[in-house]
């Protein structure tokens, strides 16, 4: 039989029992007879939600009746299927109401029955924080008690609420478990039919809690598929009702799991597992439940507290050190199907085979799925695990990539901390905090030497030039869209950084990856999208989109700013620059001090002099707050012309920049050696002095025009 | 020269909030200029003052407020005698005696409070949390519980637990959501984005934009409410309209000026004057700055203060 046919036939076969029910309560108590659930508002909340229409008498009911057949169109489309399972659900309701006539209490312990309007607002509360992620409704009869209480206990575990329709109820009272909206369990009752109850819950928080007009069913579905995190999982045998129930399910956006083998499946709704020990992972992955880590398991403990421990040689167990062996670090996207969620696994020997203050090898892999991933986040998480690993007691890491060094100390050792627990600690931390982008993490850790260097070799470091490549190519050309930075404006409230791939933010800690990414994690927080549809002036970095922006979140402060140029409506700064440049007048060109420097530069200022020109949100042409990296920039104020504007900057500074300075020197110039060229505060302190250097170096700044 | 009057007109408003149930109810916001620019346009709505009442009694309240609540045995006695001082609009109950660094009340001692003080008074209330976020996640959903009707609002929401007490309030009981944050512009519109994102209504939420006591950084808390109110009306940033409230008094009762006894400072004068001239201060600035609504405490600051807004507006 086809699913339509199946659906049609429950459907059919309900809605008979339902007239024939209503029928004979219309004999039995005659057509003026009230019916409602009790301790509601909403008298049939489902089909009050979907129609918008109160029942009170029976009457009213049998009118209903006729609006549901109006439903139980036999199209052969999804639509059919789907209206045809809502209409069941519905004939569910009608049934279930009908024992509640004349004030009766059909359902006793421990079934619930219908659930009171004030359980709802109990329920819905947790329900929108996510202290209760996820709502199973168990229907059926598992192949044994045992099976039954350990499906039950995996949902419990995560805190996600349990309802149960059918036998499992009987199964579970066989092993004495616990049931009980207190501890999340909820038997509903034995018929198909009482599945409606936890339906009458779902379509009762739309309206309270999502202010769902009652009657408008598209945004009621809309509403329960977006917000109310249920699922379904039926045991086999299935039969045409089950079915055309689960159909109203999967309207409402519950998706179905089930064990019955010849079930026609729908792809992410209807989905057949025949191992039910699978049925939590498969459930909360169709559902897109994440559930959240409150704690580590682990035997030390974790805490920032820890983050500045280090651990001396004499106090260390064992150490792994890039620098001498095979390590590597690495956050590796995968296929969802090459992920199983919180598996770790060790390759090698365990801490407690390794010699007493030896030196090994060490590498992890973290994988990780989901479906906002993107590869450009994987440097991004990466560097959070030095973060990680050194908030745990007892344990210090340094460097990173295929540098890292950890050392475990004694005391962590004997508490019984060993490799794979870095596992335990980097699954929980990538999984709490990158929860709007990870929704399967599994963490692989090699300390075969042999492996270690095979994945430093192999792996690792081939994906680390590809990165380095796409970072190298990455140019604010190639990209649709920057980012904007308001991090800042706590203490500089008009500021605003635009942050491009060419033009980190000025602090020289926001790159646009990681802008990118904390507008992905964070929508609403302080990176936002920046188009640049509406270019003003290319040269410049003006852009109409820019403008906007800037306009919008300095709340007016700011109206212009351009992106490559300081003469001419020059980025503001909040005042937490690496860097600032500014104008020096004699030789055409600009000096750059870095915030380490203390002494005095040729403009006749120092560090904290030039930075009260420039910080707090002003625009202040002539002077510009920066990055480190982006002085070697192709886009370092390309509309003045460029790095071949800069005449001094502090030696170490100078240092610091010289590869990537000369490289890109000789690709836009031609010049070799540029840094040579360029004075710094042993050569001079004053322009007299800088401008005699640099005719002798023949530098490029004095043959341009002035800037003003 | 002849003055040239030029009104600046603003094609935005600030939102009505009304709180309270009945025909005793109190309406926050609805201006469209710049606080007490009459001159711009003439005023639709004029700030509120509420008075501050706290679960731990009088415990450390000053003698001259203790001496205005004299004779009261209850916390039934003592809200009706703050409901009714001269100048009051709103009552507000602060259950501060939940905090676990503090006196750590159970949640059901608390509520017992919040039903004795909502049997006591029939006006609009304000219920305060303990400001601890983990206990008032649990506290305040049960307020908005316990005085399902009764119109509350409910202080406050943070960003660590805008979810529990932003449902709970703005959901699930129909309250009015409270949605505090600390003194930083983008910090109070993105907890209002995240609290309209839950489903809460923009116009059942009250900014409580976090303040301090005049002399205590107080410049951080007049230039975020000048530039929030700025946004909102000249830039039309609905996510920064709902009105604004500031609890002033537990600011300004805690600070030096207001607690060294007479015996340590003779040189300052009277305790009671000091604290009093404190509480003036900071809510005088505060709504001069922006606040829709202040909280005190002592019985002369109220009525100094809704006397000051009577003339100004």
């Amino acid at each position: 039989m086809t699913l339509f046919e199946s659906v049609f036939a429950g459907n059919d076969a309900v809605y008979g029992l339902t007239e024939g029910a209503i029928n004979q309560a219309i004999e039995q108590y005659g057509a003026d007879k009230a019916v409602s659930f009790p301790n509601t508002a909403y008298s049939l909340p489902c089909y009050y939600a979907v129609t918008g229409t109160k029942i009170s008498t029976l009457a009213e009911l049998k009118e209903g009746l006729g609006v549901l057949k109006s439903l139980m169109t036999r199209e052969k489309r999804t639509h059919d299927v789907f209206m045809s399972g809502v209409a069941t659900a519905l004939c569910a309701e009608f049934i279930e109401v009908l024992k509640y006539i004349d004030g009766a209490t059909p359902y006793e312990e421990p079934c619930y029955g219908h659930l009171a309007d004030a359980a709802i607002r109990e329920l819905g509360v947790p329900l929108v924080t996510g202290d209760i992620p996820g709502v199973a409704v168990i229907i059926g009869k598992a192949a044994s008690a045992e099976e039954a209480a350990t499906l039950v206990k995996s949902y419990q575990s995560q805190g996600i609420l349990v309802t149960l329709v059918g036998d499992i109820i009987d199964q579970l009272a066989e092993v004495n478990y616990k049931t009980g909206a207190n501890v999340r369990v909820i038997p509903l009752g034995k018929d198909i039919t009482a599945v409606i109850h936890v339906v009458s819950v779902a379509l009762r928080a739309a309206l309270i809690f999502g202010n769902v007009t009652p009657g408008d069913a598209a945004t009621l579905m809309e509403y329960t598929m977006k917000r109310v995190p249920a699922f379904v999982n039926a045991f086999a045998p299935l039969n045409d009702v089950i079915v055309a129930c689960g159909a109203g399910a999967i309207a409402l956006g519950f998706p179905v799991i089930t064990n019955q083998p010849d079930v026609a499946r729908v792809p992410k709704s209807l989905i057949c597992q025949t191992d039910v020990s699978k049925w939590n992972a498969t459930s909360l992955e169709a559902r897109d439940i994440k559930i959240k880590i409150t704690n580590i398991d682990i035997p030390v403990a974790f805490a920032s507290a820890f983050e500045g421990e280090i651990i001396r040689r004499k106090d260390m167990q064992v150490e792994f050190d890039g620098s001498r062996v095979d390590c590597a670090e690495l956050v590796q996207t995968c296929d969802p199907s090459e992920v199983e969620d919180h598996k770790i696994t060790v390759v090698g020997p365990e801490v407690d085979e390794m010699a007493e203050g030896s030196k090994n090898s060490i590498a992890y892999v973290v994988k990780v799925a989901g479906k906002n991933m993107q590869a450009d986040f994987e440097p991004v998480i990466e560097r959070k695990f030095h973060n990680y690993i050194n908030c745990i007691e007892g344990v210090y890491h340094t460097g990173q990539r295929d540098m890292q060094r950890i050392r475990i100390s004694h005391d962590a050792f004997n508490a019984g901390f060993r490799a794979k627990h870095l596992g335990e600690v980097l699954y929980a931390q990538v999984k709490n905090e990158f929860d709007a982008v990870v929704d399967k993490c599994e963490v692989v850790i090699y300390t075969d030497p042999a492996e270690c260097t095979r994945v430093r070799h192999e792996v690792a470091i081939p994906i680390f030039e590809k990165r380095d490549e796409r970072l190298d190519t990455l140019t604010d050309e190639s990209v649709d869209v920057y980012y904007s930075c308001i991090l800042c404006q706590a203490f500089s409230p008009s500021h605003v950084c635009v942050v491009t791939p060419e033009r980190l933010g000025l602090c020289g800690a926001v790159s646009w990856l990681d802008a990118k990414a904390t507008h992905q994690l964070d929508p609403n927080g302080p990176c936002q999208v920046i188009t640049k549809e509406r270019p003003i002036d290319e040269n410049l970095g003006a852009y109409e989109d820019v403008d906007e922006a800037v306009q919008k979140l300095s709340q007016g402060a700011l109206e212009h700013v351009t992106l490559y140029s300081i003469m001419q409506d020059p980025m503001t700064s909040c005042g937490c620059f690496e860097c600032i440049c500014g104008i020096e007048p004699f030789s055409n060109g600009v000096v750059i001090a870095n915030r380490e420097y203390a002494g005095m530069t040729p403009l006749g200022m120092t560090f904290p002099e030039m930075a009260s020109m420039t910080g707090g949100g002003v625009q202040t042409p002539g002077f510009m707050g920066h990055g480190k990296h982006f002085i070697s920039s192709k886009k370092f104020m390309k509309a003045e012309g460029g790095i071949e504007r800069i005449v001094w900057m502090p030696k170490e500074l100078k240092e610091f920049v010289a590869d990537r300075l000369n490289a890109t020197a000789k690709e836009l110039y031609g010049i070799d050696n540029f840094t040579d060229m360029i004075g710094d505060e042993t050569i001079a302190e004053d322009p007299e002095t800088l401008v005699g250097f640099l005719t002798e170096k023949g530098h490029p700044a004095l043959g341009l025009e002035p800037m003003m | 020269m002849p003055f040239n009057h030029k009104p600046q007109k603003f094609n935005a408003k600030i939102n009505t909030v009304t709180i309270g149930s009945g025909d005793k109810t109190v309406t926050f916001g609805g201006d469209s200029t710049f606080p007490f620019y009459s001159f711009d346009a003439p005023a639709e709505n004029t700030p509120k003052v509420g008075v501050e009442i706290s679960d731990m009694g009088l415990e450390g309240f000053s003698a001259g407020i203790k001496a205005y609540y004299e004779g009261a045995e209850t916390m039934g006695d003592i809200a009706k005698k703050a409901a009714a001082m001269e100048g009051a609009d709103f009552l507000a109950l602060t259950l501060e005696g939940g905090d676990p660094n503090g006196a750590n009340k159970s949640i059901d001692e608390l509520l017992a409070v919040v039903k004795e003080v909502a049997e006591a008074v029939d006006c609009p209330l304000v219920v305060e949390g303990c400001k601890n976020v983990e206990k008032d996640a649990e506290l305040l959903p049960k307020v908005c519980e316990v005085l399902q009707g009764r119109n509350v609002l409910i202080l406050s929401e943070k960003e660590e637990n805008y979810k529990a007490i932003g449902a709970a309030a703005g959901l699930a009981y129909d309250q009015i959501v409270g949605a505090e944050s600390a003194v930083d512009i983008n910090l109070a519109k993105q907890l209002n984005v995240v609290t309209t994102q839950l489903g809460v209504n923009a116009q059942k939420i009250v900014m409580n934009i976090g303040s301090a006591a005049v002399g205590y950084g107080y410049e951080y808390v007049v230039s975020t409410m000048d530039r929030i109110k700025g946004a909102a009306l000249s830039q039309n940033d609905n996510m920064l309209q709902m009105p604004i409230i500031t609890p002033v008094s537990t600011e300004t009762w805690g600070v030096k000026e207001a607690m060294a006894s007479e015996a340590d400072m003779p040189e300052w004068g009277s305790q009671d004057e000091r604290g009093i001239d404190m509480e003036i201060m900071t809510a005088a600035a505060d709504l001069a700055a922006g606040s829709d609504a202040v909280i005190l405490r002592h019985p002369q600051s109220v009525a100094t203060i809704s006397k000051m807004i009577k003339a100004l507006a």
